[in-house]
């Protein structure tokens, strides 16, 4: 077979020592880039190119372009490994993608299963880098074409589907699940606008130009919420520390999180395909079909674990899906992957429909390194859980400290801006109120993620339909996301109100 | 903003201790050391370096960006690193509007925009409050020009049959465009349009988060035409995915694109030039801006230079500082001009 024939080839590249050496590094890196809040993969990666850049000085060019990317390429996917991290241990998201995590992987860690949580977002992670892998392999080509016919009205059709479903992010309110939500698409109108460059609520602040950052946001509402809870409702079970009873998943974790790793990882991949969307929706999404699908809809929130597994499943496949658009169109779909293609533009690699005829080398030898990576993530990853997985049960007067200085650090080095640490203040001020009083803030958050995607699709199809909206049931792909959005609401409203009518009928 | 403030501060207060000591260790007889000379002879650059690109990684811009660092690096012109930093959003506006409002003074900063920048100042929707003279123009590097593309694949073979099509049905054509609707790309598709009697106003124009997204469009059938720099399509055309009808140069471009023919040829008389140019900041020192157009300039000249120009198909556009200035000058006119009469302008 052709691609086994050029996939044995790269191995042979990848398992050269010197690139075995770099994917070790460039994972290394990764994981910790991953943990560590407001360094995202995009810095990370941005932040190693000047680096990769000295160390590879020697080489011919061919071949340490060969090793720059598959070191940079390996910070990119080991971020989505250790980016659950944080999330799990201190309610704090380590990347974007990774917030969707904390709604029940925190739960998990406080009920003293923070283990079980770290080791199954590893293990998802590795089937899903594996599955994403095989994907790029097997199926690149036809994949990137069909990805690229999804017009914006079927984009527009999935995100109205995505909001349709936050519904199923609701706590104990509806009502107060989508004030959330508008709130979120709201906020997220801040900036210029991306279509026309008109300043909207940016009160003539520059520091409002590119609009609210997200992961400050999330940061806020989640850790610093949590923590200003803590210090303010020192209840009786202050100092009564989660103990750990166990690290590794048993055989029912194991059972109970293969189907959301499968299904994670194939939303996750074909999401990453789609140039734009990127790999924080495709966690919101795998998220919300497993609370969706679920026997137990109630346990979600409260520790599932496939509401861990799901999602970091899904990120780490949308990085993998990602790869194949800037690799087989030079189309990046996200902000990494367009580091990523800066990296090999610095290097005369131009990504795009001709890398593979013109540089085999470089492309089977990056595809072969992600497979060698992901096997160290997972055996890297392993070990570490153990390590931390003791931070739970650290005494909450040292962990509070800690997660502040994580919290203030990390955003702060998003954007190096005071304004962003204000922000944050007030976020986590807003969080604890809101939370307090029951308004769940994963749809606030969502809502912010959604907003500019959908509003500049909806644009985009009126104008191509010439304002007609009747383009978004026109388009079959369309029509077919619009009929899952009805359904998702409506089936459960129906059955409810038939389950009311029985209950009425017995009373009667 | 304001460490660069305390900073200059500080650095101030100890030049004047050093040059106070030195002073007196003249007074004393002793030999006079480097530090009184320090003020003369300056010390730019002392840091790393950020190159501000105003748009999305993996750009036209971006490139440019990426390669003056390179070169620079390689050819060891400048010794301290050169990073790359993206500003995406508003059609470089918010890239210009950050560098104008936040890096009024900081030496260590550039911008590397395009011709857009002074057409968003002009038009009328979403006009961007800063101009080009807001900054101090360092050099122009690169020219570029825009083409019209469709999918190979497309029943358009040249601009008339594409131009005609349109002005029989314009519902029936989407063109997309890697930035806002009355910026580049837009004006780019539109001055032909113009020439060829269709009413701008009646093309319907689709922006995208870049040139990626847009190509994307194309090469999905979401779009019909492109409009886009030449550069950009260079790699797309190469591989038969699309074809360009025409690009926006004065004369015929060479190399790949040897064979197509300009909106002259076509004939539209009408031409359209993307410069690319380096600026510093609104307030650098001369000494900075002295260094940067000395060093720009002998950047121009290496070897490793005229191959990234090669390579992207980027056409040398070098011009001095005051020579950019005065160009951008007359440009401004120009695009004043052409908003005016699509009814575009401010």
């Amino acid at each position: 077979m052709d691609a086994f024939h050029y996939l044995l080839n790269g191995f042979a590249t990848a398992l050269q020592w010197q690139n075995i050496i770099f994917a070790f590094v460039g994972v290394l890196i990764g994981t910790v880039v991953g943990v560590l809040p407001g360094i995202g993969p995009i810095s990370g990666v941005a932040l190693l190119i000047p680096v990769t850049a000295s160390l590879t000085g020697g080489l011919p060019p061919e071949e340490a372009a060969t090793s720059a990317i598959i070191l940079l390429a390996g910070v990119y996917y080991g971020a989505m490994y250790g980016g659950s991290t944080t999330s799990i241990l201190l309610n704090t998201p380590g990347e974007s993608s990774s917030v969707v995590t904390v709604l029940d992987g925190y739960p998990m860690a406080k009920q003293g299963r923070a283990g079980v949580a770290l080791a199954i977002a590893a293990i998802g992670s590795f089937v899903a880098g594996i599955v994403s892998l095989v994907g790029l392999v097997f199926l690149a080509e036809p994949l990137s074409d069909v990805a690229l016919k999804l017009s914006p009205a079927d984009e527009f059709s999935l995100m109205i589907l995505g909001l349709c479903a936050l519904s199923g992010l609701a706590g104990k309110s509806v009502t107060k699940a989508l004030i959330m939500t508008v709130f979120g698409l709201l906020l997220a109108t801040i900036g210029m606008d991306n279509v026309s460059g008109v300043a909207r609520f940016t009160f003539d602040m520059p520091e409002l130009y590119s609009g609210l950052e997200f992961l400050t946001i999330a940061v806020g509402v989640f850790a610093l919420g949590e923590v200003f809870k803590t210090i303010l409702e020192r209840d009786a079970n202050e100092g009564e520390i989660a103990k750990i009873s166990r690290i590794l998943p048993t055989k029912q974790d194991l059972k109970e999180s293969a189907g959301p790793i499968i299904r994670g990882s194939l939303v996750g991949f074909f999401k990453g395909i789609v140039p734009g969307s990127g790999a924080t929706l495709a966690s919101f999404l795998a998220y919300l079909l497993e609370k969706k699908i679920s026997k137990n809809p109630e346990k979600f929130g409260k520790g599932a674990i496939a509401g861990v597994a799901a999602p970091e499943s899904a990120n780490n496949a949308a990085s993998g899906g990602a790869m194949i658009p800037l690799l087989t169109l030079g189309i990046p779909g996200t902000g990494t992957t367009a580091v990523l293609m800066g990296a090999l533009i610095m290097y005369n690699v131009q990504p795009g429909p001709l890398l593979f005829d013109e540089h085999p080398t470089i492309a089977w030898g990056l595809i072969a390194s992600m497979f060698i990576g992901n096997l160290m993530l997972l055996i890297l990853n392993m070990p570490l859980v153990k390590v931390f997985a003791k931070l739970i049960e650290t005494p909450p007067k040292y962990l509070i400290p800690m997660i502040v200085a994580i919290s203030i650090f990390g955003v702060y080095a998003v954007r190096v801006s005071v304004f962003d640490l204000v922000l944050l203040l007030i976020c986590g001020v807003v969080g604890y109120f809101l939370a307090k009083n029951d308004f769940p803030m994963a749809p606030l958050v969502l809502g912010l993620v959604l907003g500019p995607m959908i509003e500049n699709n909806l644009r985009r199809a009126l104008t191509t339909s010439n304002g007609d909206f009747s383009i978004f049931i026109e388009k079959p792909v369309s029509l077919v996301f619009l009929i899952i959005a009805v359904l998702w609401i409506s089936v459960p409203l129906i059955m409810k109100m038939r389950g009311k009518k029985v209950v009425v009928n017995v009373e009667g | 903003m304001n460490q660069t403030k305390k900073w200059k501060k500080w650095s101030g207060v100890l030049l004047t201790t050093a040059m106070a000591l030195s002073l007196a260790a003249c007074g004393g007889g002793g030999g006079q050391t480097a530090a009184g000379g320090g003020k003369a002879a300056s010390t730019y650059p002392e840091k790393p370096i950020v190159i501000t690109a105003p748009s999305g990684a993996g750009g036209g811009l971006d490139k440019t960006a990426r390669s003056v660092a390179k070169v620079m690096s390689a050819s060891k012109l400048v010794e301290k690193t050169i990073t790359v930093e993206n500003k995406p959003g508003g059609g470089q506006a918010v890239g210009l509007a950050d560098f104008v409002t936040q890096d009024k003074k900081n030496n260590y900063k550039l911008l590397l925009p395009s011709t857009p920048i002074i057409i968003n100042n002009l038009k009328k929707e979403g006009n961007s409050p800063h101009s080009y003279n807001d900054m101090t123009p360092l050099a122009q590097l690169t020219k570029d020009y825009g083409a019209i593309v469709v999918a190979a694949g497309s029943p358009y073979n040249n601009l008339k049959s594409l131009m005609d099509a349109i002005k029989a049905d314009p519902t029936k054509v989407t063109v997309a465009g890697g930035s806002a609707p009355g910026s580049l790309d837009h004006l780019t598709f539109l001055m032909p349009a113009v020439k060829a009697g269709i009413d701008p106003k009646s093309v319907k124009y689709i922006s995208y988060d870049g040139g990626g997204e847009a190509i994307a469009a194309l090469l999905g059938g979401n779009a019909d035409v492109l409009a886009t720099d030449v550069s950009g399509a260079g790699e797309y055309v190469k591989s038969g995915k699309v074809k360009i009808l025409g690009v926006s140069s004065p004369e015929r471009l060479k190399g790949t694109f040897k064979d197509i023919p300009t909106y002259k040829e076509a004939g539209y008389d009408t031409e359209l030039i993307n410069w690319r140019g380096v600026f510093g900041p609104k307030d650098m020192t001369p000494d900075a801006v002295a260094y940067w157009e000395e060093k720009l300039k002998a950047m121009t000249q290496t070897a490793e230079w005229k191959a990234e120009l090669e390579t992207n198909g980027w056409d040398d556009g070098y011009k001095n500082g005051a020579d950019f200035k005065t160009y951008l000058g007359d440009q401004e006119k120009m695009f004043k001009e052409i908003l005016g009469l699509l009814n575009m302008a401010k």
